[in-house]
């Protein structure tokens, strides 16, 4: 880099943010003429203080990389035939909104449906427009991501406490979580802390990066968390490690517990977790006596289908017992935010009529994520905070049944599927299905910055603005107290528009004019912080001048509030929300999706224990396998699989393998590590060859090395809580590739 | 690929095996100037040693990155390198002009007292040059199977070793002194014993570990891959074979023997050349190194141009 | 006079290649050249019982730097501060640098014949006043750079005060300016 002068005539710098994860690290743009000439990291962002991770190092490569998708794109071959108009953004809209229009007609509202991922944009947009449209079927893979911790949680004490007073904590227990790979502020956090002489437990089947720097590692099996959480509850109750008056004098159902988890033995879960009954031991003792203390979710958790609810719940118990709830150093209840106008009040789900609620797929078979349970947990928090939690994300509809619904018309047909911010052939369960679905679909819109698989197949794309070329409101899915604002550094380039834009205009389209009043998404951002008394007159200003809105910090909001935000009025440990949704108000144990105990026939088949996908450098899920600057640092997928186990298997360092499920097979390089246990095989998540032919039927060869061929979404595999399916916790069974076989890979 | 991480091949090899039998070669007739009644050795085989210094030079220059720019391994003769390349072409220069001193078409021809000036030099230089690699090879502590004086005896003894087989095969074309045939043969036969000591001895010093790094590098030479080229290629068809024929008094034969003891040198220079690649690994490198792409994957070639 | 060193705590390293991702693109190398490779030792030891380092590389800056001392035309030079780095134009890519170097620090370019290296950044960072950009960038802090002479910097500190600490290859008498913290 030739040393530029930053000082010149004309420089502004512009208070953005790294857009590529939740993090939004804060980053100084330096922008002259409307261009970008240099960035760094934003040594004054808390977050980050100047740093950045490796995608946040690319960002002005990813702004302006050859593959982006830069212009509105309408589909003139056959589907997937790759074959493009290149139309005007007002166009692109007027002709979407006919279509879905004309849908409605033929087939009402519900038979538009739309698909999202993992928070990244406004989606309070997207739930505004279908709230307006009148279809309750917008989905994420939230069910996979935190949502169903959120709803559980809250569900038995009123909110989720996902912020941790990490500072004055004494021991934090990483639950399936990895933040060496996923989460790196926390885990400078961590590292810090340590030398302070704060405990580290990691609960994670693989030597992770995290697992590495910790006190007490616990290498439980897959999906096998509720034996392990049952048994610490069996230790800190009948070891005395209890906080009783806290679970008396704040707590409902103490006794009920005592007396249910009385059989769930350390000895008893040692055979279940693959652990030895002292080690389990150990990690309550530790967890219950460095107090305060913390339990940092996990996502792992969040994946394990059918035992996933009662996991969340046992864990929640856990906090409770331990009186480790909105203390000092403890797992905090901040509750809505009191001040700034939260994404569910930008939602309008009261436009959404009964009728069309009840229409929701999947809410008759999972009801806590969708309208039944979501309506039940907004008035109790209604009551209490005064607010709801965010309905998109914690309402949706099942995405695998909108899938099948696509499939086989089946309870309802879904004609029209509108992708944003997702790849859900590479993210969602069962990818062939989802495949065959994609495909199936009447008409399909995607909005992104790639031609993914999925916007390959799909009958218009939409370019949307990224990193710089938009503002962004980090508040953690809506849901937190405090609001981090940053600005645009530059206008989007080409014809790219934000996600925002793109519902309000095809809200506009579609009649929803006085809806959206908004020019621009710094106007939206404007109206939800004009009345936190900045005296500002604009968004841009809050940045340049606030940026950040931190409320003071309270503890045991419990006691002047007048209990928690539950029926009782207490921290339900023997929830009567989920009791009067039918499901155990205790958390009964349940086996993972498939094991050997259960399904002995299966086993014979596949008889090794499966867990897919985890955070992995330098990507982001499926993103930034384009960019050769970070592709070059990891270059073909990797599965971890145990040494002995390799060898019974005949398998060698650096062979390409297949690994294979009941449901189909993929190919990945075998990593021979001691970092996981005999028996158990990891396979990495995201991957997909972006440089390959992206027409169909090759698609990129997303389904190659495409972990979620391998996971279940069969309704019996669900959490019946809160659906999510089965990423963790599977049979299966490898074998080498044959090297005629290879050619595929590169 | 751009990046190669660059380490010296077969060129430097063949521009040390070239360098150094010529400089031998030179270095034999400087001697002969001073020994020898007449002083005379062979006149083809002066130009020869020139000749072959030349060639291991220009092989030199095309190894650089940037042959036009060779004139600036010139600037710093204070290092080892450079200090080389000063002396190959004094070298190249005086042995010529040696040449020349007994052709009668050159005025100087027969000229005693020049003859003796460029015979110092070709002595001094030639010296240099045909030690220098060895010595190059030795100051790189970062190389374990280099590091250590062994080197330049090996390289030494090579070179001297190759320099009278240069003279025992030049000898047939046009006349030369009877020593070549003479004695050249029982002094070769006794480089080539000196070679299969100080090999031995070498390897056995190196395994023996002055350092574990030392020892892991050697073991190549013992059983791994180099193992074989070593041992029949230089060890018994480049030293024992023709420490044998030497003894044989026949032309043929002795010419024979010096060709091997030239493809030993070559062999030689090769395996020890290559045999610097091995570098003493960093903590995890070589596994990290072994994941890194090779350069023709698909998602390198991939060139993304349409703006959509 | 400034001494630069860099101390790289490998308790904190996580291995998620910013600091190679970051040298990279703001050093514009070519997309295969990398000055500041992180590896991974481990997981080493028998499940579950395992020890696991990641060990952040680049160019030691050595006080007795061999890759200067043997360059032929002067292209390798070390400045008074410790920051060695290669006059690009002098160098004709005779390797004898990357012979000569123990840590595998410099690259040979085939496009431009010549090597290249890491130079602490010392253009558009260090001489700037900057952190270099693969400590800027750290999120772990596992970098530290700064002025050994200094005795009130980072690096002093941690450097005379840490017991676990040692420089790699140090037998080679190259004087290191890299120090390792584990
Ligand atoms: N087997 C298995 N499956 C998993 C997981 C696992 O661990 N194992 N993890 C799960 C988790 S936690 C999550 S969050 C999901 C993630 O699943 P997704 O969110 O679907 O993640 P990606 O596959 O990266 O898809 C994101 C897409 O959105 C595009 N994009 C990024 N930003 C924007 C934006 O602002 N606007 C628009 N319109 N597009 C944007 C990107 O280019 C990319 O194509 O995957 C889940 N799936
Ligand atoms: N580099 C990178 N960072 C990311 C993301 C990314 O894709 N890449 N995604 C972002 C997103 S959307 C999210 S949700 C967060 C998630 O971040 P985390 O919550 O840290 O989740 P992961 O890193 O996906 O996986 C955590 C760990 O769960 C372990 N695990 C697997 N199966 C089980 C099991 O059955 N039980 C237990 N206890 N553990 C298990 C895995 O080995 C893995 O180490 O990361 C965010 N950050
Ligand atoms: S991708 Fe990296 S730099 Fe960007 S926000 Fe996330 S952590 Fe920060
Ligand atoms: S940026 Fe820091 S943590 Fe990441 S690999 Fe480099 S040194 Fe390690
Ligand atoms: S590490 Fe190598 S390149 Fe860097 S100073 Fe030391 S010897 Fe020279
Ligand atoms: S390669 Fe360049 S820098 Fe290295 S020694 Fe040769 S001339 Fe000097
Ligand atoms: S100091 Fe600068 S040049 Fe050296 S590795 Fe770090 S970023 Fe690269
Ligand atoms: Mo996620």
């Amino acid at each position: 880099m030739n040393t530029l002068d930053l000082n010149q005539e004309g420089v502004e710098i512009k208070k953005s943010v790294c857009f590529f994860c939740h993090q939004n690290c804060g980053c100084n743009v330096y922008v002259k003429d409307g261009e970008i000439i240099h960035f760094e990291g934003d040594p004054e962002y808390m977050v980050n203080s100047g740093a950045l991770c490796p995608r946040g190092n690319v960002n002005l490569i990813h702004l302006d990389h050859e593959a982006r998708v830069n212009f509105p794109l309408k589909r003139k071959g056959p589907r997937g035939a790759g074959e493009w108009e290149r139309i005007t953004w007002e166009q692109a809209i007027e002709e979407v909104g006919a279509k879905l229009e004309e849908i409605r007609k033929d087939f009402g509202a519900e038979a538009v449906a739309t698909a999202g991922g993992t928070s990244r944009t406004d989606d309070w947009a997207r739930r505004r427009f279908m709230n307006l449209f009148g279809s309750p079927n917008g989905f994420h893979n939230a069910h996979l991501c935190w949502i169903p911790t959120f709803m559980v949680e809250t569900a038995i004490y009123g909110w989720c406490p996902f912020e941790i007073d990490l500072g004055m904590s004494k021991c934090i227990v990483l639950w399936g979580q990895n933040p060496g790979a996923s989460t790196f502020p926390e885990m400078s956090a961590l590292s810090a802390l340590k030398e302070k002489g704060l405990k580290i437990i990691v609960i994670d089947p693989r030597y992770t990066e995290s697992a590495a720097k910790a006190d007490l590692w616990i290498p439980l099996l897959p999906a096998s968390d509720l034996a392990l959480a049952l048994a610490w509850i069996n230790v800190i109750i009948y070891e005395g490690y209890a906080d009783y008056d806290f679970a008396y004098e704040h707590c409902v159902g103490f006794d009920e517990l005592t007396e249910h988890v009385e059989e769930y033995t350390p000895e008893w879960a040692a055979p279940l977790t693959g652990l030895n009954p002292e080690l389990i031991r150990e990690g309550a003792i530790m967890y219950a006596t460095n107090k305060p203390g913390n339990i940092q979710w996990g996502v792992a958790v969040d994946q394990m289908g059918k035992p996933s609810g009662a996991t969340m719940h046992a864990r929640a118990i856990l906090r409770a017992i331990t009186g480790n709830l909105d203390c000092p150093g403890g797992d905090l209840l901040t509750g809505p935010s009191q001040e700034f106008i939260t994404d569910e009040e930008m939602e309008l789900n009261d436009a959404l009529s009964e009728e069309q609620r009840a229409k929701q797929l999947g809410s008759d078979k999972f009801k806590l994520l969708t309208w039944p349970g979501y309506s039940r947990i907004a008035e109790l928090t209604k009551n209490y905070w005064g607010k709801a939690p965010t309905a998109e994300w914690m309402c949706e509809a099942h995405p695998p049944t909108v899938y099948n619904a696509i499939l086989t018309g089946e309870p309802y047909p879904v004609k029209a599927l509108l992708v944003s911010a997702t790849n859900p052939v590479n993210s969602y369960g069962e990818s062939e299905k989802v495949l065959e679905a994609l495909k199936e679909v009447d008409f399909l819109v995607t909005c992104d910055y790639w031609l993914t698989p999925t916007a390959m197949l799909s009958d218009y794309v939409f370019p949307i603005a990224g990193s710089f070329e938009r503002p962004t409101i980090t508040s953690t899915y809506g849901c937190s107290d405090f609001l981090m604002c940053s600005q645009r550094a530059i206008q989007p380039m080409y014809e790219r528009r934000t996600d925002f834009e793109f519902w309000r205009d095809l809200g506009v389209s579609l009649g929803q004019k006085e809806n959206w009043k908004w020019d621009t998404l710094e106007d939206a951002y404007f109206e939800r912080i004009k009345d936190l008394g900045y005296g500002v007159d604009s968004y841009d200003e809050f940045v340049e001048l606030y940026r950040f809105h931190f409320p003071e910090r309270q503890y045991y909001k419990y006691l002047e509030r007048g209990g928690f935000a539950t029926p009782s009025g207490k921290v339900e440990i023997y929830s009567s929300v989920l009791e009067e949704l039918g499901y155990p108000p205790l958390p009964e144990y349940i086996p993972p999706v498939e094991n050997a105990i259960d399904h002995p026939e299966l086993a014979k088949e596949y008889p090794l224990t499966l867990t897919t996908g985890a955070g992995i450098n330098p990507f982001h899920h499926s993103e930034h396998f384009q960019i050769k600057e970070l592709r070059f640092i990891r270059h073909e997928p990797y599965m971890e699989i145990n040494p002995e186990t390799a060898a019974e298997y005949g398998i060698k360092n650096e062979d390409w393998v297949w690994i294979e499920t009941k449901r189909g097979r993929i190919k990945q390089k075998a990593k021979l590590t001691e970092g996981i246990g005999p028996g158990v095989i990891y396979t990495e998540r995201g991957w997909w060859y972006p440089e390959r032919d992206m027409r169909d039927p090759e698609l990129g060869g997303c389904l190659e090395s495409n972990t979620n061929v391998l996971t279940s979404v069969a309704d019996e595999n669900c959490d019946p809580i809160t659906g999510t399916w089965a990423n963790r916790g599977l049979l299966c069974k490898v074998y080498k590739v044959e090297n005629s076989e290879v050619k595929g890979v590169e | 690929m751009s990046q190669k991480h660059g380490t010296w091949d077969w060129m430097l090899a063949v521009d040390f095996f070239f360098s150094g039998m010529g400089a031998a070669m030179l270095l034999f007739a400087g001697i002969a100037e001073f020994v020898l009644e007449n002083g005379y050795l062979s006149t083809i085989g002066i130009f020869a040693g020139a000749i072959f210094i030349m060639i291991g030079s220009g092989i030199l220059i095309f190894e650089l990155g940037r042959p036009f720019q060779s004139w600036r391994v010139f600037m710093k003769p204070t290092t080892l390198m450079s200090f080389g390349a000063w002396n190959m072409t004094i070298a190249i220069g005086a042995g010529i002009l040696l040449g020349t001193t007994w052709i009668n078409l050159f005025p100087w021809f027969g000229i005693i007292w020049i003859r003796k000036i460029l015979a110092l030099v070709c002595i001094i230089t030639g010296f240099i040059v045909a030690a220098y690699p060895g010595l190059l090879l030795a100051m790189n502590k970062a190389r374990p199977f280099w590091t250590g004086s062994g080197m330049v005896v090996i390289f030494f003894v090579s070179s001297l070793l190759t320099g009278l087989a240069g003279y025992m095969v030049c000898g047939l074309f046009g006349d030369a002194s009877p020593v070549i045939y003479g004695i050249f043969p029982y002094v070769a036969a006794g480089l080539c014993f000196l070679q299969l000591v100080v090999w031995i001895s070498y390897i056995l010093s190196k395994t023996s570990g002055i350092s574990d790094r030392e020892a892991i590098t050697t073991e190549r030479w013992i059983k791994g891959n180099y193992a074989a080229p070593f041992k029949i290629g230089v060890l018994l068809i480049g030293t024992v074979v023709p420490f044998i024929l030497f003894v044989v008094p026949n032309l043929i034969v002795v010419v024979i023997a010096s060709l091997l003891t030239i493809l030993g040198g070559l062999i030689m220079r090769n395996l020890v050349i290559y045999a610097g690649q091995d570098r003493t690994w960093l903590p995890g490198e070589i596994e990290y190194r072994s994941k890194l792409p090779h350069g023709d994957e698909a998602f390198l070639q991939k060139v993304w141009t349409k703006k959509i | 006079m400034a001494r630069y060193v860099m101390v790289i705590d490998t308790r904190k390293c996580i291995a998620c290649h910013a600091c190679t991702v970051a040298c990279r693109v703001n050093n514009e190398l070519p997309i295969d050249m990398i000055y500041n490779p992180v590896t991974t030792v481990g997981p080493e030891g028998k499940f579950p019982h395992l020890r696991m380092l990641h060990i952040p590389l680049l160019c030691m800056h050595c006080g007795n730097a061999p890759c200067v001392s043997v360059c032929p035309t002067g292209a390798s030079i070390q400045r008074n501060d410790g920051i060695v780095w290669i006059d690009e134009k002098k160098c004709v890519s005779c390797k004898a640098c990357i012979m000569a170097c123990p840590y595998g620090a410099r690259i040979s370019n085939d496009q431009t014949g010549t090597v290249q290296k890491c130079d602490f950044c010392k253009d558009e960072r260090v001489d700037q006043g900057f952190v270099p950009y693969c400590v800027q960038t750290c999120h772990q802090n596992a970098r530290i750079f700064g002025d050994i002479e200094d005795t009130e910097s980072e690096v002093f500190r941690l450097i005379n005060t840490s017991k676990t600490k040692g420089r790699l290859l140090e037998d080679l008498g190259t004087e290191p300016g890299v120090y390792y913290l584990y």
